[in-house]
C-alpha cells in the first residue's frame, strides 16, 4: 500500500503550486482555477486521513467540498463576465478601484 | 425653659418678615414695612430676653449644633461642619446693640423711604435680609456658619448700596463695594480652610477651650496665616486701609442703608470676627502688630480726608473707617499685651482693658454713628442735597435734629460725659499700656491722639456748616421731619448719651464680663473700678491731652466756620494748594486701585488668555495634526491590488506558522 506521507506531500505541492498561481498569476481566470487547485489539495488531505483513520467521514466532506467548489466557480465566473462588460478587463492590477 | 435655648430663633425671625413681605407686601401698606419692623421688634424682644438671660446667669458659654455636613473621617481625625448656636458676653452685647439699632432704623425708614413707591418692597425685603445675616454672624457657632452669614451681609450691602441702581454712581460704587470686600471674604474662606485642615474643627467651643492651645504650638505657622487671612477679611469688611476705599463711594444707597450696614453694624462684623477669634490671636504676637499698626494709620488716615469734603455723608464714612480703626487699634493693643503678658496678672488686666475697649468703643460708635448718620438724612430729607455748602442755617428749621445731631457730634469727638470719650480714651490708655511693653506702640499713640483732634474738627465742621451760619436758599423750604424718623432720633441721642456710663457700673460694668484668655488660659478681666474709673480719668494725663485736642479742634471748627475769622481758605491758598487736592482725590486710591485693576488683573486676564490660546489649544491641535499626518502615511497600504492582500495573508500565516513549529513545540 502507498504510505500516508506520499499522498500528503502531493497535496502540500498542489496546495503551493496553487497559492503561487493565485500570487502571481494576472488573468483573473486563471487565478479563479488556482484557488480550484488549493481547494483539491485540502480534498486530498480529508481523503487521505478518512482513509487512513478507518472512517467515512472525510470522503463525505470531500464530497460536499467538491460540491460548494463547483457553485463557488458559478458564482467566480459570473462576477468575471460582469467585470469584463464593465471594465473592459480582467487583468487583476487593473482592478484597484478600492483603494486610498 | 429658658430662652437662650432658643437663641437660634433670633437670625429665623427676619427672615419670616422677608417672606411675607415678599409675598403680601404690594397689597399692606408701606409694602410690607411693617412685616419686617414686626418681626425685626421681635427678634429684637428675643435677643434682650437671651441677652438678659445670659449676663444675669453663671457667664459660662452656652452653645448647641448639629452636625450639618459629615467629611468622614481621616487618620483618625472626624471632619465634620456644624450649624448652631453660640452665646457667650460678646454674643449677648452684640446680640443688644445690633437688635436695637436695626429695630430702630427700620422703623426710622418709614418715614424715610415713604416716597420710594415701588421700590419700597426690594428695600425692606433686603434690609431684613441683612438683619437675618448680621444677627447670624453674631449668634454663629462656628466660623463656616459665620461665613455664610458673612457672605449673605456681603451680598445685601451689594443690593442697597445699588438699590438706586439706575444712577450709574450708585450701580458702580456697589460693583466696587462688592468686589473690595470680595477680596477680604477670599481671605477669611483661605483662613477657614487652614484652620479646618491644621486642627480639624471650626467650633468655637473647641477652638476657645484651653485644652485645645497645645496643638497651636504643633502647627504655629498655620495658625498665624489663618489668623493673618481673618484680619484680612476684617480690613476688607470694616474698610480698613487698604481696601477702604469703597466705604466713601458706599454713601451712594440710602442714608438709612449707610446708617445701618456701612456704619452702625456690617463694617462692625470685621471687628466682631476679631474680637470673636481672639482666644486663637493672642497666641500670635506678631498677628496683633499688625491689626495695631493698619488700625492706628487706617484711624488717621482717613480722619485727613474728612476735613475737606464737602458731602454731609462722605464725612460721616470717613470717620466711619477712622473710628473703626480705633477699635482694631485696642485689639491690637490690648491683644499684644495679652500675648506678651504670660502669666502677669496685672499685664493681662490691663491687656483684657484694651481688648474690652474695643467692643465698648464698638458699642457706642454703633449708637452715635447711626445717630449722626440718621441726622444727616432727616437733614436730606428736608433740603434734597447732600452738599453742605448748600446748607447752613438749618438749625431754626430742624430743631430736634440739630440737637440730636450736636450730642452725636459731641460724643464722636470724645467730650464728657457723652459715650465717646469714655472709649476713646480707653483705646488711647491701652496704645500707651502697649508702648510700656513695646516703645513703637508710642507712634500710635501719637497717631491716636491726632486723629482725636482731627475728629473734633471734620465733626463740628460739618456741624457749624450744616446748621449754623446764613440760611441758605435750601433751609427756606426745610420742615422737621415725621414723627417715625425723629423719634428714632431721640431714643438714639439717649443711647449715645449714657452708654459710655456702663463703664461706671456696680459690679465692675462691662471689664467684669468682656475679656477673653491668655495663650496659658488665664481668664482675668480687664480693670474693674467701677465708679473708680473717674478717679483713674481724671488724674492721669493722657486723658486731659485728648480733651484738650477735642477742645483744641471744636474751637478752630468754631472760629473757621462760624464766626468766620479764621479762613481756611488762607492756608489752602483758596483750595490750590497741593495737600488739598491729594485730601480732595483721596490719596489717588481710586486711581490706584483702577491702576491695579488694569494693570495687575487684565495682565493676569492676558496671561490666561496666552495660555488657552496658545498652550491648551496648541496641545489638542498637535493631537489632531499627529493623528491627521499618520493616517495619510498609513492610508498608502491600502493598495487596492487583490493579490497584495492575498501575499499579505500567506506572508503572515507563513510567519504565524514558523513561529509555532519553532516556539510552541507544534509539531
Amino acid at each position: 500500500m502507498i504510505p500516508q506521507e506520499y499522498f500528503l506531500v502531493l497535496s502540500g505541492i498542489l496546495f503551493a503550486i496553487g497559492a503561487f498561481g493565485v500570487l502571481t498569476r494576472k488573468n483573473a481566470i486563471v487565478v479563479l482555477m488556482c484557488v480550484e487547485i488549493m481547494l483539491n489539495a485540502a480534498n486530498i488531505n480529508f481523503v487521505t486521513f478518512s482513509v487512513f483513520s478507518g472512517g467515512a467521514a472525510g470522503q463525505v466532506f470531500a464530497l460536499f467540498s467538491i460540491a460548494i467548489a463547483a457553485a463557488e466557480v458559478a458564482v467566480g465566473l459570473a462576477i468575471l463576465l460582469n467585470l469584463q462588460k464593465l471594465q473592459d478587463t480582467i487583468e487583476l492590477q487593473d482592478l484597484n478601484l478600492l483603494r486610498w | 425653659m429658658t430662652f437662650v435655648e432658643y437663641t437660634w430663633l433670633i437670625p429665623l425671625l427676619p427672615i419670616i418678615g422677608l417672606i411675607l413681605a415678599a409675598a403680601f407686601g404690594r397689597k399692606t401698606p408701606e409694602d410690607g414695612g411693617y412685616f419686617v419692623i414686626g418681626s425685626v421688634a421681635l427678634a429684637c424682644a428675643m435677643s434682650l430676653l437671651v441677652a438678659y438671660e445670659f449676663f444675669t446667669g453663671d457667664g459660662t458659654p452656652v452653645y448647641a449644633s448639629q452636625v450639618w455636613i459629615d467629611l468622614g473621617t481621616i487618620n483618625g481625625v472626624q471632619y465634620q461642619f456644624e450649624i448652631g448656636y453660640y452665646v457667650d458676653y460678646l454674643t449677648a452685647l452684640l446680640l443688644i446693640v445690633v437688635s436695637i439699632l436695626c429695630t430702630l432704623i427700620v422703623i426710622y425708614s418709614l418715614g424715610y423711604m415713604h416716597e420710594e413707591g415701588d421700590r419700597k418692597r426690594r428695600y425692606y425685603v433686603e434690609i431684613a435680609l441683612f438683619i437675618t445675616g448680621m444677627l447670624g454672624m453674631v449668634v454663629a457657632s462656628n466660623y463656616l456658619e459665620a461665613f455664610i452669614f458673612w457672605e449673605m451681609m456681603g451680598l445685601c450691602s451689594y443690593l442697597l448700596i445699588g438699590f438706586w441702581y439706575y444712577k450709574p454712581s450708585a450701580a458702580k460704587a456697589a460693583k466696587k463695594a462688592f468686589l473690595t470686600t470680595r477680596i477680604g471674604d477670599i481671605s477669611f474662606m483661605l483662613g477657614i480652610i487652614a484652620l479646618f485642615g491644621s486642627f480639624g474643627t471650626l467650633n468655637y467651643h473647641q477652638l476657645f477651650d484651653p485644652a485645645f492651645t497645645e496643638s497651636f504650638d504643633v502647627n504655629y505657622w498655620m495658625l498665624l496665616f489663618a489668623m493673618l487671612c481673618f484680619f484680612g477679611a476684617a480690613v476688607g469688611k470694616s474698610a480698613q486701609f487698604p481696601l477702604h476705599d469703597w466705604l466713601p463711594d458706599a454713601m451712594e444707597g440710602p442714608t438709612t442703608v449707610s446708617a445701618l450696614i456701612h456704619a452702625a453694624t456690617m463694617v462692625k462684623a470685621g471687628v466682631y470676627l476679631v474680637a470673636r477669634s481672639f482666644p486663637l490671636m493672642v497666641h500670635t504676637p506678631e498677628v496683633m502688630i499688625v491689626i495695631a499698626v493698619i488700625g492706628g494709620f487706617t484711624a488717621f488716615f482717613a480722619a485727613t480726608q474728612a476735613l475737606n469734603n464737602f458731602n454731609i455723608k462722605r464725612v460721616l464714612a470717613y470717620s466711619t473707617i477712622s473710628q473703626l480703626g480705633f477699635m482694631f487699634l485696642a485689639l491690637g493693643c490690648g491683644g499684644y499685651i495679652i500675648a506678651t503678658a504670660g502669666a502677669d496678672e496685672h499685664l493681662l488686666e490691663v491687656g483684657n482693658t484694651g481688648y474690652m475697649a474695643a467692643i465698648f468703643h464698638l458699642m457706642n460708635h454703633a449708637f452715635f454713628k447711626a445717630l449722626l448718620f440718621l441726622s444727616a438724612g432727616a437733614v436730606i430729607h428736608a433740603v434734597h442735597t447732600e452738599d453742605m455748602r448748600k446748607m447752613g442755617g438749618l438749625s431754626k428749621k430742624l430743631k430736634i435734629t440739630s440737637l440730636v445731631m450736636l450730642i452725636g457730634a459731641l460724643a464722636i469727638s470724645g467730650i464728657p460725659p457723652f459715650s465717646g470719650f469714655w472709649s476713646k480714651d480707653l483705646v488711647l490708655e491701652s496704645t500707651i499700656a502697649a508702648a510700656g511693653v513695646n516703645p513703637w506702640f508710642w507712634i500710635l499713640y501719637i497717631a491716636g491722639t491726632v486723629t482725636a483732634f482731627l475728629t473734633a474738627f471734620y465733626m463740628f465742621r460739618l456741624w457749624f456748616m450744616t446748621f449754623k451760619g446764613e440760611e441758605s436758599e435750601a433751609a427756606h423750604h426745610a420742615h422737621e421731619a415725621p414723627a417715625s424718623m425723629w423719634v428714632p432720633l431721640v431714643i438714639l441721642a439717649i443711647a449715645a448719651t449714657i452708654t459710655g456710663l456702663f463703664l461706671l457700673m456696680p459690679d465692675g460694668g462691662l471689664p467684669a464680663v468682656i475679656y477673653t484668655v491668655s495663650p496659658e488660659g488665664l481668664a482675668i478681666p480687664g480693670e474693674t473700678l467701677g465708679l473708680g474709673w473717674i478717679e483713674k480719668f481724671f488724674t492721669a494725663w493722657p486723658t486731659y491731652v485728648s480733651l484738650a485736642m477735642a477742645v483744641f479742634g471744636i474751637g478752630v471748627a468754631y472760629l473757621a466756620y462760624y464766626k468766620k475769622t479764621l479762613s481756611m481758605a488762607f492756608y489752602t491758598k483758596g483750595g490750590n494748594k497741593r495737600i488739598y487736592d491729594v485730601l480732595q482725590r483721596r490719596y489717588y486710591f481710586p486711581e490706584f486701585y483702577d491702576y491695579v485693576g488694569e494693570k495687575g488683573m487684565y495682565g493676569l486676564a492676558r496671561l490666561v488668555d496666552f495660555i488657552d490660546r496658545k498652550v491648551v489649544d496648541g496641545v489638542v491641535n498637535a493631537i489632531a495634526a499627529v493623528a491627521v499626518g499618520s493616517s495619510g502615511r498609513f492610508r498608502k497600504a491600502q493598495t487596492g491590488m487583490t493579490q497584495t492582500y492575498a501575499a499579505v495573508v500567506v506572508a503572515a500565516v507563513s510567519v504565524i506558522l514558523v513561529l509555532l513549529y519553532i516556539f510552541a513545540g507544534v509539531r
